[in-house]
């Protein structure tokens, strides 16, 4: 290396870096309230300006409108998802990995189901929220492929298909959220309810 | 009995027909089912009264005359579509064996999805904080919850009280409308392997039956 090309360290933006954290705190301010009321699809910007400590200006300074910010806040909450529910016991037997992939599911869709409900009701309204939708069931059908392959292998590709969309209807997010909702479980009953459902579901696994 | 010792009061009259009455009672109806072509049509968006009125050839008036608002109307016509779908569910599930009983429930339940989806989904998008509506969302997955309740008594009979409650729930979750809907948009699967699919996971769930054991 020569002595005219010395490395200097990155110099960091100082009002960038605050602009970015400012963002971030928005999206929280707005994911809080979903979870406060998750039947309330889309605060007021007065409401997250106020949750966020910054004024309603800001907000728009930021995010052009309030959807953008809704398309913000599900790429928040699938950097989340995959930062919290890393695959787990992906070699274990049969039961530890039914276990861990079901108490994942469970944490993410515990985490989840509000800012999910927010994206699922205004998915029409832009292809932005589809293409994100879209991503998380793919993503929750890897994982089920992933922890499941020793069981899937043994199955034709087409019933290995029909297998895989059921596991993910049984383990979408409104089934969790009716689970702990409608039927009054706790997250240790819905967990188990998962668990023997998977079970019963899945052929016997290969010696 | 004499006749003579018959009271004239007693003496039934045929009962008397109000025709006005009648009249309104057909207007509500004919409003009705103008919201639900709109609200199927437009789903998820909520028909308009001006769209519902011109659609059910009323004036506005006459809409807001029988339903106070647009909510009220909603819910006549949840009532109204929860009636339709008790009174056309055939009664061919409740017989044969297994797997006749899988195959009418589950072409039963996927006419259903293919019916109603779209006023399902207008109903949750848009239940917003009305108890009455959310009330009708509960009901009509109960009514589903017991009707597998009985279509699979023979198999649910074979398992205990707390396992009986698991299995309907997660038959629920796995034929749910949503579920039907993926089926067919995200997974692009035609009608018919999209019920092979669900008689598949069904049949898995399902225990043996407690005479075939």
């Amino acid at each position: 290396m020569s002595a005219s090309a010395p490395l200097k360290p990155p110099r960091i933006d100082g009002r960038r870096l605050r602009s970015e954290r400012t963002k971030q705190l928005i999206i929280e301010a707005y994911l809080a309230l979903l979870r406060e009321n998750s039947l309330s699809p889309m605060p007021t910007a007065a409401d997250i300006a106020e949750r966020a400590g910054y004024s309603v200006r800001s907000i728009f300074e930021r995010f052009p409108d309030l959807h953008t910010l809704r398309v913000a806040a599900a790429d928040y909450g699938l950097a989340h998802a995959a930062a919290l529910a890393p695959a787990r016991d992906v070699d274990a037997d049969r039961p530890t990995r039914i276990k861990s992939q079901v108490e994942t599911r469970a944490g993410t869709c515990e985490r989840g189901v509000a800012l999910w409900r927010a994206l699922t009701l205004n998915v029409d309204e832009d292809d932005a929220l589809k293409a994100r939708l879209h991503i998380a069931r793919t993503r929750t059908i890897d994982r089920i492929e992933i922890m499941y392959r020793p069981e899937l292998s043994v199955l034709p590709e087409i019933e290995r298909r029909n297998m895989l969309i059921a596991l993910e209807a049984l383990t979408e997010m409104e089934s969790w959220a009716r689970m702990r909702e409608m039927h009054g479980l706790s997250f240790a009953e819905s967990c188990a309810l998962w668990i023997r459902a998977i079970d019963r579901m899945l052929p016997p696994t290969p010696l | 009995m004499e006749l003579s010792n018959v009271s004239d009061t007693s003496i039934k009259k045929p009962n008397r027909i109000d025709g006005r009455r009648l009249r309104s009672e057909r207007t509500k109806q004919l409003i009705i089912e103008a919201y639900l072509a709109l609200a199927d049509a437009f789903s998820p968006r909520v028909p308009t009264a001006a769209e519902i009125a011109e659609k059910a050839g009323y004036s506005v008036r006459s809409v807001f005359e029988r339903f106070p608002d647009i909510r009220a109307l909603q819910i006549a016509a949840v009532d109204y579509a929860m009636a339709q779908v008790t009174a056309l569910a055939p009664s061919g599930e409740f017989e044969g064996d297994r797997q006749a009983r899988l195959n009418a429930q589950v072409r039963a339940r996927a006419q259903v999805c293919e019916r109603w989806l779209p006023l399902w989904r207008s109903l949750i998008i848009n239940q917003g904080d009305s108890a009455e509506l959310k009330d009708r969302i509960r009901v009509a997955r109960e009514r589903y919850m017991a009707r597998l309740e009985v279509v699979y008594q023979p198999e649910l009979a074979a398992v205990s009280e707390l396992e009986r409650r698991q299995l309907l729930i997660a038959l629920e979750a796995m034929t749910d409308l949503e579920s039907w809907a993926r089926m067919r948009q995200f997974f692009e699967l035609p009608f018919d392997d999209a019920c092979i699919a669900w008689i598949q996971a069904i049949d898995r769930l399902l225990p043996q039956s407690s005479t075939s054991a």
